[in-house]
């Protein structure tokens, strides 16, 4: 069977491991923000498609390349998330979970419906970054490895971050135990602002990136959102590592289901494998269990 | 003593209004649809939405049908064959319209005319063209379009007298793309040419690359989609990143849209794909249409929003015919009409398939589209074959 050669293998392992690098950024913010203030943000795919849509814009107005457009981005959408906290997250971290659930609901309801007055509900994707380049007959497609190493770099950046600096510190501390590091002097309001904007940027870095690779509209973040939610449920609720190991193991068994079987199939591998995990292992991969 | 008066004049205003209801107007002909205004086939909905609601302007601007006024309901079924059936119902029982325009999409027309069937009301439908919905033996579903089946079969020509043997075929898994697939595989049969590779992938389908690393081992002549724009658009996105190579790509929907330039921009050269209706056709008002179209909406009208211009003055000839809205009256007139608008003929066998309609295959060249076959109707002559993407 033609499918056991080496170089399909690897293209299809090259292929899953660079889409997975994408799922990884977009869970691991939706993941930190449930870590640390204990809010499952549904409206974090209609921050990535934010981004996309930004990058969309940018392109046909000013021409500029969604790699340039990156830039601008990021920071917008980080400013996006930490007024969205101010004034709207903050209300309801710490009420029952329902309360969270049904405001960010209604965000994304909210973001959706403003996206089609905008952009309509017509398909839209960017035509810059295609093609391959090819190494001997192995094709590695530009947007994908692009986008793939992006993503990974931006990961590792914020996983360092949380690891190596004060503030990153302070996150953390947050996330173990709001009321003794408030307590401890930390402005936890702040530092809530601060997580939900970088997990924006996160999303939105990972929009600019999907524009280049799908075609995109304003409802389609909940193909995505339903994939994320199995990956932190996979990698473990709350962890960021655990929704990065999540990413890449969904977007590597998607390419080689794609591969084996078919298509179809892979659009059902998250489900079957959140099954699984729940099945064997119900904190997820790297989760602890919590009371 | 003040407020006593108000509220009794306020009441005899209500009771007024409840003997003498408003004089505005004789009874409006109500005619009723729902288009895909969001989801998958949001696009092409909205140009046949577009496009019919054109023929509404013209014919009241005309002194309306019968002497009424036109009046349109529409709702958005959000691309969703079980949306589509509720709202046909809706449309009947509660909206009470006197006439029925077909949803866009084959698979949505699965579900709504079965709506339509059930109450005996005749529905013209633009949008849908797999043989399957007049297969069932129902009387009051009235086909625009050429059958999905017979889409590629210009192009299965071309290839066959370019001695192309093997097809890779790929398709949603829908009515439509079946349909156009099913027509793919008999032709395919009768030219004597082989299927390589088949695979059908679902309605919400992003990435193709792991299916085009299966296409590319198995080294096809022609690689032909059963599609709509969002997939044959991210698919030949996806076979340039992974290189996949065939001397003819062919899509349905997808390449008869000119998204599909904008969303591809260069890779979107030489791909073919079929159009049911371009502008640049010789039929009665098409250029007019086309022109006043661009002008309303700010874009070139492609064949979606041309079918549902058509649909407008097929159920315009069909009611004149009977002279009444009846829906008996308006089926027989229906079955009985073969009639040529600004969309291309129209004549219905006994089932209400149409056959009055030929097909046209488009390429992609220089940034435009064109009609490429058939010969008589061709803006362009066709290039083969496809340019390898590493000589682009």
């Amino acid at each position: 069977m033609e499918l056991l050669e080496p170089e399909i293998l690897l293209q299809l392992l090259i292929g899953g491991l660079l889409a997975g690098a994408l799922y990884a950024l977009l869970a691991c913010g939706l993941n930190l923000v449930f870590g640390v203030m204990r809010v499952i943000n549904l409206a974090h795919a209609e921050l990535m498609l934010m981004g996309a849509f930004g990058a969309y814009v940018l392109f046909t107005v000013f021409g500029l390349h969604p790699l340039v457009s990156l830039l601008l981005i990021v920071p917008a959408i980080f400013f996006v998330g930490y007024y969205l906290q101010r004034f709207l997250i903050e209300r309801v971290v710490g009420r029952p979970m329902l309360t969270s659930l049904l405001a960010t609901y209604g965000l994304s309801i909210i973001l959706i419906n403003l996206g089609l007055l905008l952009f309509s509900a017509d398909f839209k994707s960017i035509p810059a970054l295609q093609g391959s380049f090819l190494i001997d007959e192995l094709a590695v497609s530009k947007p994908r490895v692009t986008a793939g190493l992006i993503s990974l770099l931006l990961t590792v950046g914020v996983y360092l971050f949380l690891e190596r600096t004060r503030l990153g510190k302070a996150i953390r501390a947050v996330s173990e135990h709001a009321q003794v590091a408030a307590i401890c002097g930390i402005d936890v309001r702040r530092i809530r602002m601060l997580t939900f904007g970088m997990a924006a940027a996160m999303a939105g870095a990972a929009g600019v990136m999907l524009s280049v690779i799908y075609s995109f509209w304003p409802g389609s973040g909940v193909d995505f959102i339903q994939k994320c939610f199995a990956i932190i449920i996979i990698g473990g609720m709350g962890n960021f590592v655990g929704a990065f190991y999540g990413g890449i193991l969904l977007g590597v068994v998607e390419a080689f289901v794609g591969g084996f079987a078919s298509t179809q199939w892979a659009e059902a591998v998250a489900y079957l494998l959140l099954v699984t995990v729940l099945l064997i292992r119900p904190t997820g991969l790297k989760g602890v269990a919590r009371a | 003593m003040k407020r006593r008066l108000s509220l009794s004049v306020l009441f005899s205003l209500v009771l007024a209004a409840m003997v003498f209801p408003p004089v505005t107007q004789a009874k409006d002909i109500v005619v009723g649809t729902s288009v895909a205004l969001t989801g998958k086939y949001a696009r092409t909905g909205q140009e046949q939405l577009q496009g019919f609601q054109m023929w509404v302007d013209e014919v009241n601007a005309r002194g309306g049908l019968l002497g009424q006024k036109v009046k349109l309901v529409h709702y958005d079924d959000e691309s969703k064959p079980e949306t589509g059936a509720k709202l046909y119902e809706k449309l009947i029982t509660d909206d009470k319209v006197d006439l029925l325009i077909g949803p866009y999409s084959s698979d949505v027309t699965m579900a709504a005319s079965t709506v339509a069937e059930k109450h005996g009301m005749p529905m013209v439908s633009s949008g849908a063209s797999a043989s399957e919905i007049w297969e069932r033996g129902y009387k009051n579903t009235f086909g625009l379009y050429t059958l999905a089946e017979l889409y590629m079969d210009q192009i299965l020509d071309l290839g066959k007298s370019k001695g192309l043997k093997k097809i890779a075929l790929i398709y949603e898994n829908t009515a439509f793309p079946r349909g156009v697939a099913a027509g793919v595989k008999d032709k395919a049969k009768k030219l004597g040419m082989q299927i390589v590779f088949e695979e059908e992938y679902g309605k919400a389908s992003t990435d193709f690359s792991s299916m085009i690393i299966k296409i590319k081992a198995r080294k096809p002549d022609m690689v032909i989609g059963g599609s709509y724009l969002p997939d044959s658009t991210a698919f030949m996105r996806q076979a340039k990143e992974n290189r996949l190579y065939a001397k003819i790509f062919a899509f349905a929907v997808g390449p008869g849209l000119p998204d599909f330039g904008q969303n591809l921009g260069l890779d979107a050269e030489g791909v073919m794909g079929n159009t049911q209706w371009e502008p640049t056709l010789k039929l009665p008002g098409a250029k007019e249409f086309a022109e006043k179209y661009k002008a309303k909406y700010g874009h070139e009208p492609g064949y979606h929003a041309g079918g549902g211009y058509g649909a407008g003055y097929v159920l315009e000839a069909a009611v004149k015919k009977a002279g009444s809205t009846d829906p008996d009256k308006v089926r027989a007139a229906l079955f009985a009409l073969d009639t040529v608008n600004a969309f291309g003929r129209f004549k219905v066998d006994a089932t209400g398939r149409q056959i009055g309609k030929p097909a046209y295959a488009v390429q992609w060249l220089a940034g435009e589209r064109h009609i490429v076959l058939p010969v008589e109707a061709a803006t362009a002559k066709v290039v083969y074959p496809f340019k390898d993407w590493g000589k682009r």
